[in-house]
Parts: C-alpha cells; sequence; structure tokens
C-alpha cells in the first residue's frame, strides 16, 4: 500500500500528467478494484482555491449553537473547525482532515486499555461513519495520538489544552457539510481505496508535490 | 453591541504603548467598520491641518471591514487608512496638505484580525529600529524585525512564517519599496493581495513597521443568530447556481475585461494617448489562460476565485505569483505598448516583490516613455535607460530604480505630477494624476460622466472604484466599510442586501434610504477633511490631455472632452451632493443633515 502510495506521489510529480491523475477517470478505476468500506473526505487538490468556505462550515456544523431550542448552525469560527487549508508560498493550497486512515495510527498509539464490554481504547474507531473519537472521560491527556498523526501521517489531530485529542472529522453524522458547501467542488465523499493520490501525507509533502505541478518547469 | 468586537488596538511605535480602545455604538452606527470607521478615527487624530503624512503624528491603520471573519461570501477586504502622503493641493496655506489616503484589499489578513479580538489597527508614533507587531489573541508585542527589513515581499512571506513556526498566522508587510521611501508602496498580504493605491505602505515604512502578524481564535456573537444563519445558505445558494458572471470571474478575474475594455475603447494605452490597443490578443486573458495561468485562487470565503497564479516559459520566464488582472495588465502592458505577456508578468513580480503600486507604476513609466520619445528627457536623464515604448527590459531597469528609490528613481518614486515639475516643457499636460494620484487604468474620452466623475471627486486622488453617480459613490464607500468585494455585489440584491446582513449581525437597522444616508455620511467625512486641508473645487480637475488629445483609432476616435460641458457635469454633481458650487466644499446644511457638524 504504501509503495503504491508512493508511486502516484512520484507520478504526480512528474509535471503534466500529474493534474489528470486526480481526474474522475482515475478514481473511477481505481474504485473498481477496491473492497473498502470507509467513506472519507476526498480532496481533488488542484480544485481548491484555498477560500477556506470548508472550515467556516465545518466550524458552523461542528459547534451549533441552542437558539430557543433548536440546534442551529455555529458563527463559523474557522479555528474551531476539524478541516484546515494550510497555505504556502508560493501560492499553494493544502487542505487536510482526518483521512480516516486504514490502520489509524493514533487509535493503535492510544495506551489506555480497551474497555472490557465494547473494546474500545479512549480513542477508538465508531463503527457507524468509520470516524475516530476520543471518549474524553477515559482520555488521560498523554498526547500519544496526536504525536502518532504527526508522525506517521498529516498531522491532522491536535492535542487540546488538556492534551486530550482534537480536529478529528465527524463527517457530520454522514453528511459532511464541507463537501456539501465548498464552492468550487474540491471535496468529495467517497469510499477511500489504497492508492489514492496524495492520501495520508502531511501538508508539507502535498505542499511540494502541488508546487512542482502548479511551479515546475 | 453585538457582531463587532468593539475594540480598536492602537499601538504607539515611538514608546511601544499598546491600548485597547473602546468604539462606541454610536460610532459604528454612524460608520459600521472598515473604512469609514478609520475615517472617523482618523479625524481625531488629525488635531489640526497639514500633518505631514511621514511624521510620527499620521496614524496608519488596518480597518478589517464590519462583515470580515464572518464566513459571509466575499467579506474579506480590509482598509488602509491614513493621511495621503502622495496628494497636494493646487493652493493651501499648509506645506503638508494632502487628501484622506485608504486603500483596499483582500485576502486574509483582515478575518484574522477580527478573529483576534480587534476591530482595528492604529499605528502612531515611529519606531527608532524595524519591528513587527505580533498578535496571537491578548499576546500583543512589538518585535526586532532588523533581520527582515531589505526583504522583498516573496522572501519575506517565506521568512516570517519560518521565524513564528506556526503556518495559521496571517501577515500582512511592506517590501523594500516602502523601506526605500517610494511614495506609492502598498502594503501587501497573503501572495501579493495589495493595498495598491494611496501610499499606504509609505506610511508604514516612515514608521519602521515591516508587517503584522496575526492569529485568532475568537469571534464577536452575532445579534439575530437565526436569520444570519438563514441568511448565510440563502446567499450561498445564490453564488451555488450557475451563472455567466460566477463562470467569467473565475475564468479570468479582472483581466476579463483587457479585451472588452480595448474594444470599446475605454483603456489606458501610450500613457492615455489611445483607449484602443491594437495588439491587446497578445496579452488579453484568453493569452495568459493559456500560456501562463495554472491555478484560480480565492480569498477568504470568496466564490469568485478572480486570483490567479503559474509559470511563465522564456526569457522573462519564472513562478508567476499573480496573474495579470486588468489594473496591471492595462498599465504595464497597453500603457506602455508592451505585447510580451511572458514579460508583462515579470514585471507584476518585480513590482510585486518590491510591494510598488502597479498603477501608478504603469503611470510614471507610460509618463517617462512619453517623455523620452518626444524628445524632452534624453537617456542620460534616465541613467542611460533607451526607455523605448514596449521594450520591456528597459521598464525592468527602471522598475529596480525606482524599487531602489536611486538614480532617476529617486524623482520617479515621487509620481508623475513631481516628474512633470522636474522636466517641464509642458509635460505637466500628459501627467496623468487628479491632485496628484494617477489615475486608474480606465480612459477617459467618451466616458467623463463616468470615469471622468470617478476621478474627479474621489476623496484619496484618482480613483477608478469610486464611481461617478452619487449613489453609486455612496455605495462604495459602504462596501469598502463593511468589507465587501466589489466583484460579488451583483449577489446582493432584494432578500439578499447587505442592509439584512448588517441587521442579523449588529442590530442595526437600516432602511434603503438610511443605507444611502450612511454612505453620504461617510463620503462626505472624507470630503471635508480634504476642505479643510485647503482643497477647492479647482482640485478637481481633469489632466490636460482630456482636453486637448483626440484618439487615433477605435470607437472613441476624434472624442475630445469639452472644458464647458465637463465644467456643466461638475456642477450638476456639486448640487445634487449639497456642495457649493463655487468651492466645492460641503453645505453647513449638508454637514449637519449627517451628524458631521464636528468638522465645520
Amino acid at each position: 500500500m504504501k509503495i503504491s502510495r508512493k508511486d502516484f506521489i512520484k507520478n504526480f510529480a512528474l509535471g503534466a500528467g500529474g493534474i489528470v491523475l486526480v481526474s474522475e477517470g482515475v478514481f473511477a478505476s481505481v474504485f473498481a478494484g477496491s473492497n473498502s468500506t470507509i467513506k472519507a473526505i476526498i480532496v481533488d487538490y488542484t480544485k481548491c482555491t484555498g477560500c477556506r468556505t470548508c472550515e467556516a462550515v465545518c466550524s458552523a456544523s461542528n459547534h451549533k449553537i441552542e437558539i430557543e431550542g433548536n440546534q442551529l448552525f455555529g458563527n463559523g469560527n474557522p479555528s474551531m473547525s476539524n478541516i484546515k487549508v494550510w497555505r504556502y508560498h508560493p501560492p499553494v493550497d493544502v487542505p487536510i482532515t482526518c483521512f480516516l486512515c486504514n490502520d489509524a495510527p493514533c487509535v493503535e498509539a492510544c495506551p489506555v486499555k480497551p474497555d472490557a464490554i465494547n473494546g474500545r481504547k479512549a480513542l477508538y474507531r465508531d463503527e457507524v461513519l468509520n470516524t475516530i473519537k476520543c471518549d474524553r472521560d477515559r482520555c488521560i491527556g498523554c498526547q500519544s495520538c496526536s504525536d502518532a498523526c504527526k508522525k506517521e501521517r498529516g498531522g491532522v489531530i491536535f492535542p487540546d489544552e488538556e492534551g486530550s485529542p482534537t480536529s478529528m472529522c465527524t463527517l457530520c453524522n454522514g453528511d459532511p457539510q464541507c463537501v456539501k458547501w465548498c464552492p468550487y467542488g474540491a471535496l468529495s465523499f467517497l469510499e477511500v481505496t489504497s492508492d489514492m493520490p496524495l492520501r495520508e501525507m502531511s501538508p508539507d509533502e502535498i505542499a511540494k508535490v502541488l508546487e512542482q505541478t502548479y511551479y515546475g518547469n | 453591541m453585538k457582531g463587532v468586537n468593539g475594540i480598536v488596538l492602537e499601538i504607539n511605535l515611538s514608546t511601544g504603548e499598546i491600548k485597547k480602545l473602546p468604539v462606541s455604538e454610536k460610532i459604528y452606527r454612524q460608520f459600521l467598520g472598515g473604512r469609514a470607521l478609520g475615517m472617523r478615527l482618523l479625524k481625531d487624530y488629525l488635531i489640526e491641518p497639514g500633518i505631514d503624512p511621514a511624521s510620527p503624528e499620521n496614524p496608519l491603520m488596518f480597518m478589517p471591514g464590519l462583515f470580515c471573519g464572518f464566513p459571509i461570501p466575499n467579506s474579506s477586504r480590509t482598509c488602509m487608512v491614513t493621511k495621503s502622503p502622495i496628494t497636494s493641493p493646487k493652493n493651501s496655506t499648509y506645506p503638508y496638505a494632502s487628501t484622506v489616503s485608504y486603500s483596499n484589499m483582500g485576502g486574509f489578513i483582515g478575518p484574522e484580525i477580527k478573529f483576534a479580538g480587534y476591530d482595528g489597527i492604529i499605528f502612531i508614533g515611529k519606531s527608532e529600529i524595524p519591528v513587527y507587531l505580533f498578535i496571537e489573541n491578548e499576546t500583543i508585542e512589538l518585535r526586532d524585525a532588523s533581520k527582515f527589513w531589505g526583504m522583498g515581499t516573496n522572501s519575506f512571506e517565506t521568512a516570517i512564517i519560518e521565524e513564528i513556526g506556526d503556518r495559521r498566522f496571517e501577515t500582512a508587510y511592506i517590501g523594500t519599496g516602502a523601506e526605500n521611501g517610494v511614495l506609492f508602496s502598498s502594503v501587501i498580504n497573503t501572495g501579493a493581495r495589495a493595498a495598491g493605491r494611496g501610499g499606504t505602505g509609505y506610511v508604514m515604512g516612515t514608521k519602521k513597521l515591516k508587517a503584522i502578524v496575526v492569529r485568532g481564535t475568537c469571534m464577536p456573537e452575532i445579534f439575530d443568530h437565526k436569520n444570519y444563519v438563514d441568511l448565510l445558505s440563502q446567499i450561498r445558494l445564490s453564488f451555488g447556481a450557475e451563472s455567466e458572471s460566477k463562470k467569467d470571474w473565475r475564468y479570468g478575474g479582472t483581466a476579463n475585461a483587457l479585451q472588452f475594455s480595448s474594444d470599446r475603447g475605454s483603456q489606458a494605452v501610450k500613457n492615455y494617448s489611445e483607449g484602443s490597443f491594437a495588439d491587446i490578443e497578445k496579452i488579453n486573458v484568453h493569452a495568459a489562460r493559456v500560456q501562463v495561468w495554472k491555478r484560480d485562487m480565492a480569498c477568504y470565503s470568496c466564490q469568485l476565485s478572480c486570483k490567479k497564479s503559474g509559470f511563465a516559459k522564456g526569457a522573462y520566464g519564472g513562478i508567476v505569483n499573480e496573474g495579470i488582472e486588468y489594473e496591471t495588465g492595462t498599465m504595464l502592458g497597453a500603457n506602455l505598448l508592451v505585447t510580451d505577456l511572458n514579460g508583462l508578468h515579470k514585471m507584476i513580480e518585480i513590482a510585486d516583490d518590491y510591494g510598488i503600486d502597479i498603477i501608478t507604476l504603469g503611470n510614471v513609466i507610460g509618463f517617462l516613455m512619453e517623455c523620452y520619445d518626444k524628445k524632452l528627457i534624453d537617456s542620460t536623464f534616465l541613467n542611460g535607460i533607451d526607455l523605448k515604448w514596449g521594450d520591456v527590459g528597459a521598464s525592468i531597469e527602471l522598475i529596480h530604480l525606482i524599487g531602489k528609490n536611486t538614480g532617476i528613481g529617486k524623482e520617479a518614486s515621487k509620481g508623475v505630477k513631481h516628474l512633470a515639475s522636474v522636466i517641464g516643457k509642458g509635460s505637466s499636460d500628459f501627467a496623468i494624476h487628479v491632485k496628484g494620484h494617477e489615475l486608474a487604468a480606465w480612459n477617459v474620452q467618451g466616458y467623463a460622466k463616468s470615469f471622468g466623475i470617478s476621478y474627479t471627486t474621489a476623496n484619496r486622488g484618482a480613483c477608478h472604484m469610486t464611481g461617478g453617480e452619487i449613489a453609486g459613490q455612496n455605495l462604495s464607500v459602504l462596501r469598502d466599510s463593511m468589507g465587501m468585494c466589489n466583484f460579488a455585489s451583483s449577489w446582493y440584491k432584494n432578500d439578499l442586501h447587505y442592509r439584512h446582513f448588517i441587521f442579523a449581525l449588529t442590530g442595526i437597522a437600516l432602511t434603503e434610504d438610511e443605507f444611502q444616508h450612511t454612505g453620504e455620511r461617510m463620503f462626505n467625512i472624507e470630503r471635508m477633511m480634504n476642505c479643510n486641508e485647503g482643497f477647492t473645487r479647482e482640485d478637481d480637475m481633469l489632466p490636460e490631455r482630456f482636453f486637448k488629445d483626440a484618439y487615433t483609432s477605435g470607437p472613441q476616435k476624434d472624442v475630445v472632452l469639452d472644458r464647458n460641458e465637463f465644467s456643466k457635469i461638475m456642477d450638476e454633481y456639486y448640487l445634487s451632493r449639497g456642495w457649493k458650487v463655487s468651492s466645492g466644499i460641503p453645505e453647513e446644511s449638508t454637514l449637519q443633515k449627517l451628524e458631521l457638524e464636528f468638522l465645520l
């Protein structure tokens, strides 16, 4: 799986073909060979303009405000978003949200003993949508999960002041709002396959590939 | 009051003192935010007319619009507000008399200032050493920027993020042009988004302030949250619908206008002596799209992605951080008869790296090209540069001299009004400025009622964004005060009018009339501050060229603006504004009606 991902990076980096690789045609052929059942936010980096609407929408959807008994979208403070658009110079924008990695190194790293009944550690993969969740009552704030994410993957999840992980994608209970409201169609909610390009990589790594694609000779 | 932070920061660069100044509800109701709020605050700092714009007494303000930070589509805009270092009246008792100055930029810095908890940042005084301002919510520090002094905008943008070690910080900064004292220097944020006009970057340079670096995690509470959420969904759906307008903005941004403007004879060509450019197809949007551009980029919460980047090939090849726009493409392209698209992009790159205003730069080069062509100056005057029409290499040499403020650049860095006074020989006839501020890329013949009025009556000196009609002028300053992008205006109509967003956020309820009245107040505070410096009707005058020289080709061929006719148009304008026709100064009754008596 890792070899395949690196091959993709290489191909992507090698010039004009790079942009074509993330076209729908490639996705379609990739899906055909997959039997994975994890659905996640998939980014077409070539369509992202860096407007950060996804951040505002994610924040609003995941931090609702109660008004007269109704749960309404929050004010859209982007610092509370689970998706983050990382910006580089020369201009490259890299939206990153939890990849819902198949092998979930963050869950692997959680040192809290699995619960006797449901088998969950403090950080666990939810059965319904395969999202990564934290049981804050059991989390010891050791930051092993965020360290593992940073070291082994994109560095998506961050510790809060108590050390517990934040920024795990919730998929908005199956109707991801970032996908719905992205003005540029850069985000999709799709079944993950092992060989999708630029997945489970850090923003710095993705930015290097994109920089080469846009601004390489 | 909800929907605002209610506080502006005041940073004294001479003493290092930092204050949080509360802003009253009354002031928000009268001036909303952004440009107009900045002007109201500026009034209190400029305690007397004629303050030297380069002195510690002149404040420099970063003013995010009222909507800035809320994810309302296309509401990211921030105004720089200060007293202009560029403009001057024909007659005044004050040696440093100048207009107000404002300059508007999109990008990401304005929203971040709001997230940090402030509705504006005001710098007063002057630092001894280069500094930058660091803000993370409540943490506010002036830090040594000595090692960054001398860095171009591209290197700096990368270096400052490395120093901070966190990409989530937003920055705005000056280039070396401002450090070196180029009057028409810009303030730049995030990949060459420029508050280009009016010399605000120069003022920042005089204060030895290299940059502001900001991160915030807060947001103001909203007055009517349900209303806000509903409006936001509706406006996003409205933008989401397919439309030709949206498609055009995304395809070419303002560069779409390069062809259109040339076709109808409204383009600045050959130092404004022509309105159409025969070679426009070589540098139009389609050429750029095919040959250079690779990416579309958006500002915070923007739906139109008008900004482009890419890669140019050939002798002038390299990374293009900022694709041509209508203004940059015209001023360094058509206005100089430049047809090399890669060379044109290179000139823009270099100017952005110095952080200088490309509109004025295109005027300065075009003016000198014309002087050289007419043999009013020789190559010795130009430090050996053979400044022929259309010559990219010669133009680049000149840009470097201007950016470094050396050789002929010492004079050229002060703009065309100054150059004409140095060169003389009748050159002031084709020095294209109003009040010392150069015109933009929209030419005047045949468009006197729109662009002619916009240039003569704009409060920062010639400005193409002001508009020729009074209602439009009022809306323009309202937009700058809300932080709204002009390009998205057509979506904010009827049930989705700006007024409804103002109410949802702040509880300020305005009828259409009251909304216009507010814009009128905003426009008049600037006008009256200018009048108090000594500006009068005689300063609202177009360059001589437009009353003498007809174009030799294109749809506006042979049209020459008639002096009497234009004077009549101006008479009507002053009357409609409630200003004295003889002097152009607002009537006392007009100021009273607008609650601006304090300016009398």
